[in-house]
């Protein structure tokens, strides 16, 4: 009994394993973690101003939690300095920030939901937020009002974020970030330095397809963009306070490494 | 025998996001799914808090002896989604449990499947029995 217990148990993870093989990362974040297939819904909506709205609880777009060199765009390569490819190899996976209840920072994804919202009164939105479910509970504040970026902001996990429209795309520019987040699992990492010019396009009612340019000349030898796909889901974000019981890092010891 | 072969890839298919990516952290760095746990015990605790719901688990070995384990399952805001409520596992309830024990020896597994004294089943991250 007990053997054919072991048996049927080796054969449930051999199915897990296939499937997690099989199936990209990005791929398994489906509308409402049920996989529904990716064919064109209604056309995207828009909001009185003629602006598309962005609306809707999103899953997805994040860039690869595992390995942001997985997203890259056709044609298009990460080539680290050696310092920085150094400084990866000595990164513990209990360090890792997300791990630690910290912001993912950007581009990095999480497998929560998230809301993007806007402000739209008798004028076009002045501001834009992007809600996190996780990981954390926090958000991104990108300002829609024609600023510039500060002279010299103080750096921080979200950094600070000018949006515009270039068509029925959002493209938000952002600067102003600390080193301290990780791209990925591995633990790509960045300086100060670090330009990120990101291109938000809802495709369709369910869609939304995600560039981000990343430009960093203290860690990398050119500009690389990746890209990720978003989809609509179902429900509400719900609360996630992450650092709540996060008991997981006494037993981690381990390199950085994929999930 | 209530684990069959149907039920148990049914019930690791279920969610779409798959074990490794529905945590905060790499999954291989703290598991070792080359380490199965199988065991028959008595809840003694359930946490359901964040990053990871906890329960634990009373274990008798042949010798008499008990050992508690600490059994990991996703956030609770990913087991509701996926079908999951805070009742489903409760102090002094007797399962049936399998899972991947930690890479560190200690007595903590991230859950795989869990069968209720009714037969119910459930996983890591979903209640393949919710209606939804």
């Amino acid at each position: 009994m007990k053997k054919h217990r072991q048996f049927l148990y080796a054969i449930g993870i051999a199915a897990l394993a296939i499937l997690v093989a099989a199936t990209p990362i990005e791929a398994q974040r489906g509308r409402g973690g049920r996989g529904a297939p990716q064919t064109p819904s209604a056309p995207a909506p828009r909001l009185p101003d003629g602006t598309p709205d962005f609306a809707g609880l999103w899953q997805g777009g994040g860039t690869n939690n595992g390995d942001i060199s997985r997203a890259l765009k056709p044609g298009e390569e990460l080539i680290m300095l050696p310092w920085a490819e150094e400084h990866m190899t000595t990164l513990r996976s209990q360090n890792d920030p997300q791990a630690n209840c910290l912001p993912s920072g950007v581009p990095r994804g999480a497998p929560y939901p998230w809301r993007m919202l806007q402000t739209p009164t008798h004028e076009p939105a002045t501001h834009i937020f992007i809600v996190y479910e996780g990981n954390i509970h926090s958000y991104r504040q990108i300002f829609m009002d024609g600023r510039d970026h500060p002279d010299d902001p103080d750096p921080t996990w979200y950094g600070h974020s000018i949006g515009r429209w270039d068509g029925d795309t959002l493209v938000v520019d952002s600067v102003g970030f600390n080193d301290r987040f990780w791209f990925d699992y591995l633990g790509h990492t960045h300086t100060e330095q670090l330009h990120i010019v990101e291109r938000y396009t809802r495709t369709d009612m369910d869609n939304m397809t995600i560039e981000v340019m990343i430009d960093d000349p203290g860690a990398y030898e050119k500009p690389f963009t990746v890209a990720g796909t978003a989809r609509i889901q179902e429900g509400e974000i719900l609360e996630y306070i992450c650092n709540e019981y996060n008991i997981d890092l006494e037993h981690i010891d381990a390199p950085a490494q994929l999930p | 025998m209530k684990i069959t072969v149907a039920a148990l890839i049914a019930g690791l298919l279920v969610p779409t996001i798959g074990l490794e990516s529905a945590a905060h952290h790499s999954f291989a760095a703290q598991y070792n799914s080359d380490d199965p746990v199988e065991f028959d015990g008595v809840i003694t605790r359930v946490e359901w808090k964040n990053p990871h719901a906890h329960f634990y688990v009373d274990v008798s070995g042949p010798d008499g002896t008990v050992e508690n384990w600490d059994m990991e399952l996703a956030s609770p805001n990913m087991l509701v989604r996926n079908g999951w409520k805070r009742d489903l596992l409760k102090q002094g309830d007797r399962i049936h449990v399998t899972g991947s024990r930690a890479n560190d020896g200690t007595n903590t597994a991230a859950t795989a499947l869990i069968t209720l004294p009714d037969g119910n089943q459930l996983t890591f991250i979903s209640n393949p029995n919710a209606d939804r």
